[in-house]
């Protein structure tokens, strides 16, 4: 059974999944970049846009928010961090800590960025095959002197595919110690040990097999060039994510 | 009728870098068109023999020749002629949909594109596999990613097609679904090399039975003949064969 993680590309027919690569790979540098300039209503409205895209790309987005609850949580506790470290004028204040209106700003406000370059790449990973977004580094690549753009691109790629295999491999892992009655052991650093050390056994033996599978098929670093088909909206979605950025920046 | 030799293997040994011993003083002669199990239980040495047809290992001493040519010298040619399916067919998928998977070796022996859509729509269709190109390999059932497994490879256009525990981890369906793949392989053609602990699917259809043993070749012979010898070397006899009824079709 596959396991499946928010990042996964899922196939479909929509209008980014027809995009070329490159185009995509342009627009969410772009974007992220200059969401870390982004005030709140500008925030808030590419908020809407990527709600419209995760619609069109047949993305659930309760599901997703759901399987990203852990960096919800983190995002949670940046927020925290904010609000109770900025000095300002105190809305609240308990056993000398205090929350400070400004704080509360700029906590929401640092979070708000955070989930919204997650959201911008997982709409990324979802609509575009790892093979292309190894086609596209190489693309990318191919100008930068002393880079073996191929060589970093299939190294990308493979990374991409292996994470639900790593992933599963943990999954097993876990279960059978707990199995064992492994989940009765308190001390975090023994359970981290007990998970990762075999973890990290099977890891290096997937990817000796991996090795081995690539040679005998006569892997080497001059391949076939990728091939890139341009869906013919790339101009207006070049135009469109310019236009965004630049209200992330100045709105 | 002659037969054409096709693998020549001429006394080869090979001891692991830790210093376990491999395989010791291998002579075989392999021919076109032949299905040949090569049979033993675990550590008998099978992998590792294996590995050294398709120049995944190379021998300490002696030589291997595929199709007159020297392993070590033509490691590309040998690994056209000779295509090689793994035990474990997650760690040997490379590509995230089954059509990048088919077509890696492809662009590794860079194919044009026009040529590389080609051939492997083809080696899809033959398979019957052309429905789920589009999908992630990790999605497919046992059966299916083994079919995907081999379809990587018989893209490749090998003679020999070499499986290293292919019933591995299959269910029933998966079984049949791969053997009757394998049948059809051998009968368009390929020489079939198998290794397995458990010959009891698949003896039927082979030509030929390799017995090894701690990595020396201890039997070699027609299948009928190499019966009596599988439960002393730790293989199962075959169900049929215990009855009495000889060796009979696993898949009917």
């Amino acid at each position: 059974m596959a396991f499946v993680t928010p990042f996964t590309y899922r196939q479909g027919e929509s209008i980014l999944h027809r995009l070329d690569v490159r185009c995509k790979f342009f627009m969410i540098c772009i974007v992220s970049m200059s969401m870390f300039s982004a005030h709140l209503p500008a925030g808030l409205s590419y908020f809407l846009i990527l709600l419209f895209f995760f619609k069109k790309a047949g993305i659930n987005i309760l599901a997703t928010l759901s399987s990203i609850k852990y960096f919800l949580v983190l995002l949670f506790f940046v927020f925290l961090a904010r609000a109770l470290t900025r000095e300002g004028d105190i809305i609240f204040s308990f056993y000398g800590i205090s929350i400070t209106g400004q704080g509360l700003n700029e906590g929401f406000l640092v979070a708000l960025r955070f989930f919204l370059v997650m959201l911008t790449g997982l709409v990324f990973a979802s609509t575009t095959k790892p093979s292309l977004i190894k086609s596209a580094v190489q693309w990318f690549l191919k100008p930068v002197p002393f880079v073996p753009e191929k060589r970093v691109a299939v190294m990308i790629s493979l990374a991409l595919s292996f994470m639900p295999v790593i992933l599963k491999q943990a999954k097993e892992i876990s279960d059978a110690q707990k199995a064992r009655c492994g989940n009765l052991e308190k001390n975090p650093a023994k359970k981290i040990i007990r998970l990762v050390l075999p973890l990290l056994k099977k890891t290096f033996l997937s990817a000796d097999h991996l090795v081995l599978a690539m040679e005998s098929r006569c892997y080497n670093d001059d391949r076939t060039d990728p091939e890139y088909t341009p869906s013919g909206n790339e101009a207006w979605f070049l135009a469109g994510s310019l236009v965004i950025s630049l209200g992330l920046i100045f709105l | 009728m002659m037969q054409e030799l096709i693998i020549d293997i001429k006394d080869i040994s090979y001891t692991f870098p830790d210093g376990y011993p491999g395989i010791k003083d291998i002579c075989l002669s392999i021919y076109k068109g032949e299905f040949i199990l090569l049979a033993g239980k675990n550590g008998s040495g099978k992998t590792t023999f294996l590995r050294h047809l398709n120049g995944l290992l190379l021998p300490d001493s002696g030589h291997i020749f595929v199709n007159g040519h020297n392993v070590s010298k033509h490691l590309i040619h040998t690994r056209k002629t000779v295509g090689m399916v793994f035990q474990d067919a997650d760690t040997q998928i490379v590509g995230d949909t089954v059509f990048d998977e088919v077509a890696f070796g492809l662009e590794n022996l860079k194919f044009k594109r026009g040529q590389i859509n080609k051939k492997v729509t083809q080696a899809l269709e033959d398979l019957g596999l052309f429905h789920l190109k589009d999908k992630n390999p990790s999605t497919l059932s046992g059966g299916e990613k083994r079919k995907l497994a081999i379809a990587g490879i018989l893209v490749m256009e090998p003679q020999v097609i070499v499986f290293d525990e292919p019933f591995s981890n299959l269910d029933y369906p998966g079984t049949i679904q791969v053997l009757s793949t394998i049948i059809d392989l051998n009968q368009a053609g390929h020489t079939i090399i198998m290794a397995t602990h458990d010959v009891e699917t698949v003896i039927y259809e082979a030509s030929r039975i390799i017995i090894m043993e701690n990595g020396f070749i201890k039997k070699d012979g027609k299948p009928a003949d190499m019966i009596q010898y599988l439960e002393p070397c730790g293989v199962r006899e075959p169900c049929s064969s215990k009855f009495g009824l000889g060796i009979q079709p696993w898949l009917l």
